[in-house]
């Protein structure tokens, strides 16, 4: 029995009451409001004691630009953080979903996570959606068996790689790795390589822009 | 026979031929282009929206337009002129795509001298209006987009006739046009008699043109009058809508004002 | 529909015009909702789902300040709205919010915006929101200036406000203001064109 006073407690997920409306209301010509998408360049390396990732930081919508100075290299556990490209408010709140979980987990386990959890995790709720939760995202950590970095697509595929780059300047940003990614490289050299692949995002993509955030996760520390 | 050529060469020779795609059936498959790959509408977005209204009275035609021009949402410009002086007693009135309008009413401007100069006498508004109506209706469903009213004066007196791009050609006394119509119309209709005095007719073209621009969000700007007489147009004047609404609420509250003492009076005794 | 960040105060700002498409309505119709004695929220959009929104909205916050005997404070009212927002991502509400508001222990000035399925947007500055938003931004950026006091921010934000309306067909018929300060709250309702 619900009530004002007692509501009952609506089921959790996601809802789809407004669907049939708006489909109707589409079709009728109501202008639907675009939701803001990031257009962005994310990447990611490996170097020698753990995983550099960058991001720039423009949120766009349509060909505005909705948000001049956004976090887009997202929390997830003390040894993990993780890149976000495509819809904003998706790659948002698929981050904070998996963060929260990786917290339990990391409560009830009493261990520190380790990123292939993270990896299967995310993968395994994207691929769920198929693809229509829009997150393409660059996962990097360090855990017991060392440095990780992760690519997962929309759509649940995921590749663990040295090197990535992701979202619409990933072109660029792969071609400045392409060139300059070695084995084992120093910190500085490693931050200056990721600083190069954004600012090539950011020179040769109109979607990306603005300033530069970097992440260094080393073992037991992390820089933002 | 006619053949079907990309057109600029045979612009820069004949003002009245647009440059068509060199295809069979234009109007057919100009309607194709309109959508992209993927299916989705390609907007191409011209100026739009507009109240204009003419009608005829004892005193002769009052022609009362706004001025704003929208591209979509945005609009474009404020200021815009929508009565074209054709000539000294010729007057057209725009609505519809800015463009189609501007430069149909500047090639009919043309035909209109070279008739004068050839026959020694004005053209009549309803040999003007047929010659606009037939030079759109060639162009018929590849996309011309315009509703005009031209109003003159010519050896049979007052004329008022309303010409589209569809190829309606038709004379009559009161028209509105535009996407604001409905609005103007409905204070058109209330207050129109034949018998209104010059003054009377002014104000109320410029009333039906003001409640349009309030309700209508396609039109605003300023109010622009004019009048056609025997002697020629006559420019009457410009008001901001602004203006306009303000100085209306004032008179209403003076009327609501009015009106209560009335009733008080009527109670009293 | 736009917010400012001022000097210890925060403005929040729309027109009043109610419309299908074209055709205008009503011109006493409100965007902004008072959700708190310093929390303001804008819900430009489809009007059918402002209505809602709002609803859904005060009846969640009234809910959390009974349950939990304080205030809500924006952040908080911004990310249970975030969470509405997204819960909806597939058949999401037309809605673009704007929070504006001082935090109410610290006073501290807080302005977001977000889109239809609730990404926030936090920034130092201004947010704006709805049809005129181009036009706004514009304003915005070359009328903002940082440590604005209230007087100043009224003027800045009713300029902004006004001159995008005049470039923007289906905005505009009267706007409200509010000035949102730590002792008082100012309405005021702007003389505007109406067309």
């Amino acid at each position: 029995m619900s009530s004002v006073l007692c509501p009952e407690i609506p089921a959790s997920g996601f809802s789809f009451e407004n669907c049939r409306r708006n489909t109707l209301l589409e079709t009728k010509g109501f202008a639907v409001p675009k939701a803001t998408k990031t257009g962005t360049t994310i990447v990611g390396i490996t170097y020698k004691d753990g995983v550099i990732l960058g991001a720039d930081t423009r949120a766009t919508e349509d060909t505005t630009v909705a948000d001049k100075n956004c976090e887009k290299i997202h929390y997830l556990a003390p040894n993990m953080y993780c890149c976000g490209a495509g819809t904003a408010a998706d790659t948002e709140m698929t981050t904070q979903m998996i963060s929260s979980q990786l917290e339990l987990h990391k409560l009830y386990t009493n261990r520190v996570c380790r990123v292939a959890t993270a990896n299967q995790m995310l993968k395994q709720y994207l691929f769920r959606y198929q693809g229509y939760i829009g997150a393409a995202l660059i996962l990097g950590g360090v855990d017991v068996d060392g440095p990780h970095l992760y690519q997962i697509y929309p759509h649940g595929s995921s590749d663990q790689l040295p090197y990535v780059t992701m979202g619409s300047g990933s072109l660029a940003a792969m071609a400045v790795f392409e060139a300059g990614w070695k084995r084992d490289l120093e910190e500085e050299d490693g931050i200056k390589l990721v600083r190069d692949a954004i600012a090539a995002g950011v020179f040769n993509d109109l979607g990306s822009g603005s300033n530069i955030d970097v992440c260094i996760i080393r073992k037991g520390s992390t820089d933002l | 026979m006619r053949t079907i050529c990309i057109g600029c060469v045979r612009i820069s020779q004949n003002n009245l031929e647009l440059g068509v795609p060199p295809f069979a059936n234009p109007s057919e498959n100009l309607a194709r282009f309109n959508k992209d790959e993927n299916g989705r509408e390609i907007k191409i977005k011209f100026d739009h929206g507009t109240t204009t209204l003419g009608f005829m009275y004892q005193g002769g035609v009052v022609l009362a337009v706004d001025s704003r021009a929208t591209g979509g949402q945005f609009i474009g410009s404020q200021t815009m002129k929508k009565i074209v002086e054709i000539n000294d007693f010729l007057l057209g009135t725009l609505a519809g795509g800015a463009a189609d309008c501007v430069y149909w009413d500047r090639v009919l401007a043309k035909q209109c001298r070279m008739y004068e100069l050839r026959n020694r006498e004005r053209i009549s508004v309803a040999a003007a209006s047929k010659l606009m109506a037939n030079m759109v209706y060639n162009y018929k469903g590849m996309g011309l987009s315009m509703g005009m009213m031209l109003a003159g004066w010519d050896k049979r007196g007052p004329q008022l006739y309303y010409v589209d791009s569809e190829g309606t050609r038709t004379p009559g006394k009161v028209f509105s046009v535009g996407s604001g119509s409905i609005y103007a119309f409905g204070v058109l209709d209330s207050g129109y008699k034949w018998d209104l005095k010059d003054e009377e007719a002014y104000d109320l073209g410029r009333r039906s043109i003001y409640h349009a621009t309030h309700r209508d969000a396609y039109s605003g700007g300023i109010v622009r009058v004019y009048h056609m007489t025997a002697n020629g147009w006559k420019h009457i004047d410009n008001n901001d809508c602004n203006d306009l609404h303000y100085k209306f609420q004032e008179e209403k509250e003076d009327l609501g004002k009015y009106n209560t003492i009335i009733s008080y009076l009527c109670a009293l005794f | 529909m736009v917010a400012m960040k001022g000097e210890n105060c925060v403005s929040i700002a729309a027109d009043r015009r109610f419309g299908i498409q074209a055709q205008t309505i009503a011109t006493d119709f409100q965007k902004i909702f008072q959700m708190g004695p310093h929390l303001y929220v804008g819900l430009p959009g489809l009007a059918t789902d402002t209505q809602t929104v709002m609803e859904k909205l005060r009846f969640r916050k009234n809910l959390y300040e009974l349950k939990e005997n304080r205030m809500m404070s924006p952040k908080v009212f911004s990310a249970m709205l975030s969470n509405m927002l997204y819960e909806k991502r597939f058949g999401p509400f037309f809605v673009e919010p704007v929070v504006a508001g001082l935090d109410p222990k610290t006073h501290e000035p807080f302005i977001c915006n977000m889109d239809l399925i609730g990404c926030i947007n936090l920034p130092n500055d201004f947010v704006v929101g709805g049809t005129a938003s181009a036009q706004l931004y514009g304003m915005c950026e070359a009328l903002w200036e940082p440590n604005l006091g209230p007087d100043d921010l009224f003027e800045t934000t009713s300029q902004a406000l006004l001159n995008a309306f005049d470039r923007d067909a289906i905005s505009g018929w009267g706007a409200t203001v509010y000035i949102i300060e730590k002792d008082k709250v100012t309405i005021r309702n702007l003389k505007t064109r109406m067309d």
